[in-house]
């Protein structure tokens, strides 16, 4: 088949590539999703341990191991600030625990 | 069965020493995700500043610098799962199924891209949205189609061990079927169509070989991102389950597929 | 007689014998795959077939028809703990796997030999292509008895057992059909037997054999594992 004219084989060229980084924005939606319902998890789950181990902490916001009385005690903000929070909560429990996978 | 679990969970060290080498998964995926984006930067400048207009397809050859890169990152893709599978089957780390499961997801993702650009080009190239003279396309659909059944059956069997196991074994045999189906569609090949494919790659000139290249490197540099990106995120959901199986906490109402946990 | 060889018999045999006496795989088997020729005919609007279109008709079915034998083959396994005695007895757990896929083989010669002549009775215009048939359908079903197996083997244990063996197993069989369909394709040409590219297409089959016989007996042992 002769080559289509310029504008024609414009469209299609286009398109492919369209579809190629539509996909992957569908599926840095996808994982943002997720992430979204982890942290909502973790933020009920922080709540929950507070609650229920509240009591035998002697005060809150403490260095702590698992870090999640720090991200709680902060105003959780949806911002840069508690992003922080997470990435050190995720990276603390790996090194000061060395055992953990 | 139980112990094998029981281990894989423990904080204590294992007398592999195995977990305490782990890094969290996230660690590198910053450096790796702006090096992609450096790299299609680069390639997608290639493609439309710097390499030559096809003699015979003018601007639609474009896609191809799309489409098989693509599919090779996808196939290899599958191949890699399949080495996962094997160290998984070995030595029943099941941080390796974890590897597989994911490496199959993104392939089978790419391999959506691979046919959706691939019929682009068919119908810009040769008027209809699929054809079946492209032996390398036909092969490609039915690879996907394979390892599409991946989910379907993994998600059938309910016992989270045997699941696994049984998953390598499909990523294996999946992986041996791959360069036999290549074999018998490119066989099956009857019409002398006009190889677009075999033009393409056999002369290719200097600058489109580069910017072939360029390409290769920028999808192989996403998929690996993507694949740490997934697995980052299966990780803090594992994490997640840790956490909530030591503080007794609630499982909220919707129950999760079994699905490859990593731990 | 070495244990696993003895067991590969036993196993084997019992089979055989079950089929032989209860009669519950092959006769389906050869009325569906008839029955299914009686389809063709009306969804075709043809009575005479030959090429392409007989070679695919006839493969078609007769992979429809074995799938419907590989969905049983575990099954008697699965619930009279088969499986438990195979790993608990002290021989080469790919005993089983050699037994099951020899059954198989076995079940599926057997239906062609039941099922071929009655295609060749409804469609074709001479039996001259039936000889070198039998070495086309020979080496297929050697290929679908091993991935058949290793599939079955899989399926047993999982929840939607009658889907997922067509499921997984009919992709994977997809090279199998193009060596087949190709190689048997010109011997049901209208003029006569062709020998066009025979030799590669069984080439292909025993090729597709061997690796997935190879890759059946490579991973059976983990597919035990408890």
């Amino acid at each position: 088949m002769p080559a289509l004219p310029l504008d024609e084989a414009g469209r299609y060229v286009a398109g492919a590539y369209v579809v190629f980084m539509l996909l992957i924005l569908v599926y840095v939606g996808i994982m943002a999703a997720k992430l979204q319902r982890i942290e909502r998890d973790l933020r009920e789950l922080a709540s929950f341990a507070e609650q229920g181990n509240g009591h035998k902490k002697a005060a809150p916001g403490r260095e702590d191991e698992d870090g999640e009385d720090r991200a709680q005690s902060e105003p959780v903000a949806p911002g840069r600030g508690s992003e922080d929070q997470s990435i050190s909560v995720s990276s603390g429990p790996s090194e000061s625990r060395g055992g953990d996978g | 069965m139980y112990a094998k679990g029981l281990r894989n969970e423990s904080t204590s060290p294992s007398p592999k020493g195995r977990n305490q080498t782990v890094m969290p998964f996230a660690s590198g995926l910053r450096t790796l995700s702006i090096v992609t984006v450096a790299a299609f930067a680069v390639s997608l400048s290639l493609v439309f500043f710097y390499a030559p207009l096809d003699a015979d397809q003018g601007f639609v050859q474009k896609i191809f610098y799309v489409h098989v890169p693509l599919a090779i990152v996808a196939l290899l893709g599958f191949v890699v799962g399949g080495v996962f599978a094997i160290a998984h089957l070995r030595s029943g780390d099941s941080r390796w199924d974890a590897y597989s499961y994911v490496s199959i997801h993104m392939s089978v993702i790419f391999g959506v891209a691979v046919l959706i650009t691939g019929s682009i080009w068919a119908k810009a190239s040769w008027g209809h949205w699929w054809v079946w003279d492209e032996p390398t396309l036909v092969s490609f659909l039915i690879v996907f189609l394979m390892y599409a059944t991946y989910y379907p059956f993994r998600y059938a069997i309910e016992d989270r061990e045997r699941q696994a196991r049984y998953a390598s074994v499909f990523a294996i045999t999946a992986g041996a079927f791959v360069p036999l189906n290549f074999m018998a569609v490119r066989l099956a090949e009857s019409l002398v169509h006009p190889r677009v494919f075999a033009t393409a790659n056999g002369g290719l000139p200097g600058e489109m070989m580069l910017t072939f290249l360029a390409s290769l490197a920028a999808c192989g540099l996403l998929w690996g991102t993507l694949v740490k990106l997934e697995l980052t995120a299966k990780s803090a959901s594992g994490q997640l389950k840790r956490l909530r199986r030591a503080l007794d906490a609630p499982v909220p109402g919707a129950a999760s597929r079994v699905a490859p946990e990593v731990r | 007689m070495t244990p696993s060889r003895a067991a590969y018999a036993a196993i084997l045999g019992k089979d055989l014998r079950t089929e032989l006496r209860t009669l519950q795989s092959l006769p389906a088997m050869a009325l569906f795959a008839v029955t299914t020729f009686v389809i063709f005919r009306f969804g075709l609007d043809r009575t005479s077939l030959s090429g392409s279109l007989a070679a695919g008709v006839l493969w078609a079915t007769l992979l429809f028809a074995a799938v419907l034998g590989v969905n049983r083959l575990f099954v008697s396994e699965r619930a009279e703990g088969g499986f438990d005695a195979i790993r608990l007895a002290p021989v080469d757990r790919t005993a089983l796997f050699a037994a099951k896929a020899s059954a198989l083989f076995l079940y599926l010669v057997a239906l062609e030999a039941a099922v071929v002549p009655v295609f060749a009775l409804f469609f074709l215009d001479s039996a001259a292509a039936l000889p070198p048939l039998v070495l086309v359908l020979v080496l297929a079903d050697l290929g679908i008895a091993a991935t058949g197996t290793l599939i079955s083997s899989m399926a047993v244990h999982s929840r939607a057992r009658d889907l997922m063996t067509p499921l997984v197993l009919l992709p994977l069989v997809v090279p199998l059909m193009i060596a087949a369909t190709g190689a048997s394709d010109p011997l049901m040409a209208a003029g006569g037997p062709d020998y066009e590219r025979f030799g590669t297409w069984l080439g292909v089959l025993g090729l597709y054999d061997l690796i997935f016989l190879l890759v059946g007996y490579a991973v059976f042992d983990f597919l035990l594992e408890d």
